[in-house]
């Protein structure tokens, strides 16, 4: 018992700390460690929620980097994913040029919606993974696994404040294009079509509506575009440029990162869409 | 502004004595435990095709008061001894000085070791992985700086990475970062990145070029980034006392220190 | 008498208590001093108004006209000490023009101290008021919930630390105008260096008995030195989807339009 008590409670003063310093030093750093300090206090969470959760204190100190308009979906060719790539702060635009595909091999992609920091780490954390996974059994992992590997760890992190709404996109021989969802809340689902971030429901609107499964290449890497556009013009913490990527049998292919504004006037001026927007002055 | 509006409406008689409670529709926090403060500051980091410009203000504030007129912002990272002899990376860190020491400190200490463990220096890329991970070590007790790392690249060219406070980071052509960052970004995009801008007469209409952002001469970009800072301390309180600049060249670091109005 | 429309407070209260900040008002975060010499009365001020960590204006007047021989230093909310002071030369004029004596600075400030009180600290002014009547010269403090003090030398605002010790340090009694001047003008230039909300320039205003004399930019510590680049843009830089003329003709229609003479146009930043 006493053993169990001592290997779960932790000492007052943290008198390891320098050797695990010193011991850091010497041998260099672990690749990726996973000891996170804590604020010594009893709910961590929750204090870290006054500082951090601009939805629920706008004058918190802290302010972290969020992503927003996601999408994804499979169709006769494969997978399209296609992201915007503002990352805000509040009422702050912090970038415009964030890059919110993540590569995490050649045939394996990851999207960033929610913290920044989050998504960042956590998906170079499952490339990481991955490629031990290959290593170790000789071939490449599923989309399945690797986002079971995604789910799990967010899952240990439950109620801790992650911030997270990612889509795994990938091929394998196995599966075939496969694509899943997954949240910080430990949510992993699998799926034909999905929409991440506080610009979803502008995709789902114009993606519901003209999506089929039958689509050529060009159809659906439009159709991907379209609908991130839709988003990036109507939600404000969405824009900026459209970065869009191709899951094909042979891995993925990347289709430019473009200004959304040149995209805009030209299926506003071409295509008679948007008519809403005039420059008349009356 | 609490004179304007003194919290929520009292119920039946007010006494001039009774103070109105917090408002009940916010919920509870956690005001006992605040490790942190906001020692102001605000930095700058411009990047061209061989060299790279760092830049912050030296005044060190809290509240209204000037805690002192010069406390460096800009540090050399790695190098040799504790004059960080022959380092070719530049960290600024703004916002909470006790949290951005601690940083520098932290990756000073990584970048020396690596040379020592390896026997050559930390690319600039991997020094920004570096903090990245540092700053995620701390992501439920986050370092309350932002956070910007200045260097060359393999080929070098500048390279510049901006960070969150929790890691999230981008290389880009330019940042600034704390206090006065929203007075100087949108300067920097029209002017480094050439935003708004287009080319007169190269068309009409839907048909105008937009002048294209290419790399700038290291003159016109020392000129911009002093332009910069003496508009940001005309208009925040905060901004003042001093510049300090350090240019990072294949040659080595070069700094410069130039005063700004102590108001 | 005017008074406060407050058919918003309620809705405003509900609003904040959702969540919604409250409108930033311009306060002059100031330092605004006066001192007493042989002969009459000197207050001064800085020129910066703040909105948060922001410069609203950076050559404000803190120095408010009461009367012709009163006249008031005003920190806290810029706009209540605006329309406070306004409303007290308005009086003070009523006041002697049926009295038909000169006002005294005892009386301008008990009716500030009255108003104020009134308002329980709700209207932020905070005062300096300094004058020289026919029973001598004064200086007094008002203070936003309506507490008085006279002193020989007084300091408010948020640099009032930093000007207080420059008095400590140098005042004496008896002084002549040109001392209380320097003194004041130190005083004040404490509170631009050392307090971050205030700035700018130096406003003095020397009242004795004979008049008073507003000394405007009396120091200019803080020149902004010359932009190295020049940011003007060629014509067409910026986008234009759509043009619509408006004559003069038409303007006509609305307004009056005044020709200006060559040498008295507006110069556009060049």
């Amino acid at each position: 018992m006493d053993t169990l008590v001592a290997q779960y409670s932790c000492p007052a003063i943290e008198d390891t700390t320098l050797d695990a310093e010193q011991d850091e030093l010497l041998h260099g750093p672990d690749a990726l460690s996973l000891n996170f300090s804590l604020p010594p206090i009893a709910q961590p969470s929750s204090w870290l929620r006054a500082m951090t959760d601009d939805a629920s204190n706008p004058n918190c100190p802290i302010k972290i980097a969020h992503g927003t308009t996601t999408l994804a979906f499979r169709f006769k060719g494969g997978i399209i994913v296609c992201t915007d790539s503002r990352a805000t702060q509040g009422n702050w635009i912090a970038s415009q040029t964030v890059k919110k595909v993540i590569e995490i091999n050649n045939s394996l992609l990851g999207t960033m919606a929610g913290g920044a920091a989050d998504c960042q780490y956590w998906l170079a954390y499952l490339g990481m993974q991955c490629r031990l996974h290959e290593l170790r059994n000789k071939r490449r992992i599923t989309v399945a696994a690797a986002s079971k590997i995604l789910a799990n760890l967010v899952y240990s992190y439950k109620g801790m404040g992650l911030s997270m709404g990612t889509m795994c996109a990938g091929v394998t021989p196995q599966e075939g294009p496969a694509l899943y969802y997954v949240d910080s809340d430990g949510t992993r689902m699998a799926g034909n079509m999905f929409c991440v971030g506080s610009g979803q429901t502008f995709a789902y609107g114009v993606l519901d509506a003209e999506y089929r499964y039958e689509m050529e290449d060009e159809e659906a890497l439009e159709l991907g575009r379209r609908s991130i556009l839709a988003a990036m013009h109507r939600d404000a913490y969405s824009g900026g440029f459209i970065n869009l990527y191709h899951v094909k049998e042979d891995g993925w292919v990347k289709h430019g990162f473009s200004d959304m504004n040149p995209i805009f006037w030209k299926t506003k001026l071409e295509k008679g869409e948007f008519s809403n927007v005039t420059a008349d002055m009356e | 502004m609490a004179s304007i509006l003194p919290g929520a409406p009292q119920e039946g008689i007010g006494y001039s004595f009774s103070q109105a409670a917090p408002n009940a529709a916010s919920e509870p926090r956690q005001h006992s435990f605040y490790p942190y403060s906001d020692n102001g500051g605000t930095s700058l980091g411009i990047s061209g095709t061989d060299f790279t410009i760092m830049a912050a203000d030296t005044r060190n504030v809290s509240g209204y008061s000037i805690n002192t007129r010069y406390s460096p912002r800009l540090y050399l990272i790695g190098g040799e001894g504790p004059e960080n002899k022959g380092a070719r990376i530049v960290l600024s860190v703004v916002g909470f000085t006790a949290d951005g020491s601690a940083l520098k400190e932290r990756l000073d200490n990584i970048v020396k070791m690596y040379k020592y463990h390896h026997g050559k220096p930390m690319s600039v890329s991997a020094c920004a992985q570096r903090l990245s991970h540092l700053l995620y070590s701390k992501r439920f007790f986050p370092f309350y700086v932002s956070a910007i790392l200045g260097g060359l690249d393999e080929e070098g060219k500048g390279a510049l990475y901006s960070y969150d406070y929790v890691g999230s980071y981008e290389r880009e052509q330019c940042r600034s970062a704390g206090a006065a960052s929203s007075l100087i970004m949108p300067f920097l995009d029209n002017q480094v990145n050439f935003k708004n801008q287009y080319q007169p007469g190269s068309g009409t209409g839907h048909n105008l070029q937009a002048v294209v952002a290419e790399p700038l001469p290291r003159e016109r970009v020392t000129q911009l980034v002093r332009d910069a800072f003496t508009s940001a301390v005309e208009r925040h309180i905060e901004v003042g006392d001093g510049l300090q600049m350090m240019i990072i060249t294949k040659d080595g670091v070069q700094e410069k220190y130039v005063e700004l109005k102590k108001d | 008498m005017g008074g406060f429309d407050f058919s918003n407070h309620n809705r405003n209260v509900a609003l904040h208590a959702k969540g919604m900040p409250l409108p930033k008002a311009t306060s002059t975060g100031t330092t605004i001093v006066g001192c007493l010499f042989d002969g009459g009365v000197v207050i001064a001020a800085d020129t910066r108004a703040t909105s948060g960590p922001i410069v609203a204006d950076k050559n404000c007047e803190k120095l408010h006209y009461i009367a012709p021989n009163i006249w008031c230093a005003g920190a806290g909310t810029a706009a209540d000490t605006e329309f406070t002071t306004a409303l007290m030369a308005s009086n003070l004029e009523l006041h002697s023009l049926s009295t038909g004596r000169k006002p005294r600075v005892v009386t301008c400030m008990t009716m500030l101290k009255q108003h104020l009180f009134r308002y329980q600290g709700h209207i932020g002014a905070y005062l300096v008021v300094a004058g020289c009547d026919p029973t001598g010269s004064h200086l007094f403090t008002v203070h936003a919930h309506g507490s008085t003090d006279k002193l020989p030398y007084v300091t408010m605002g948020s640099g009032s630390l930093a000007a207080m010790s420059v008095f400590e340090t140098s005042w004496q009694g008896n002084m002549t105008r040109d001392e209380a001047v320097k003194l004041c003008s130190e005083a004040i230039m404490a509170g631009i260096f050392n307090d971050l909300g205030s700035g700018s320039n130096v406003d003095v205003c020397v009242i004795t008995p004979e008049k008073a004399t507003l000394l405007r930019n009396y120091i200019t510590p803080n020149v902004r030195e010359k932009k190295l680049r020049n940011y003007k843009f060629p014509k067409g830089t910026t986008a234009v989807l759509n043009e619509k003329v408006i004559t003069k003709e038409d303007i006509s229609k609305y307004v009056t339009v005044h020709e200006l003479q060559d040498d008295e146009a507006m110069d556009v930043d060049s």
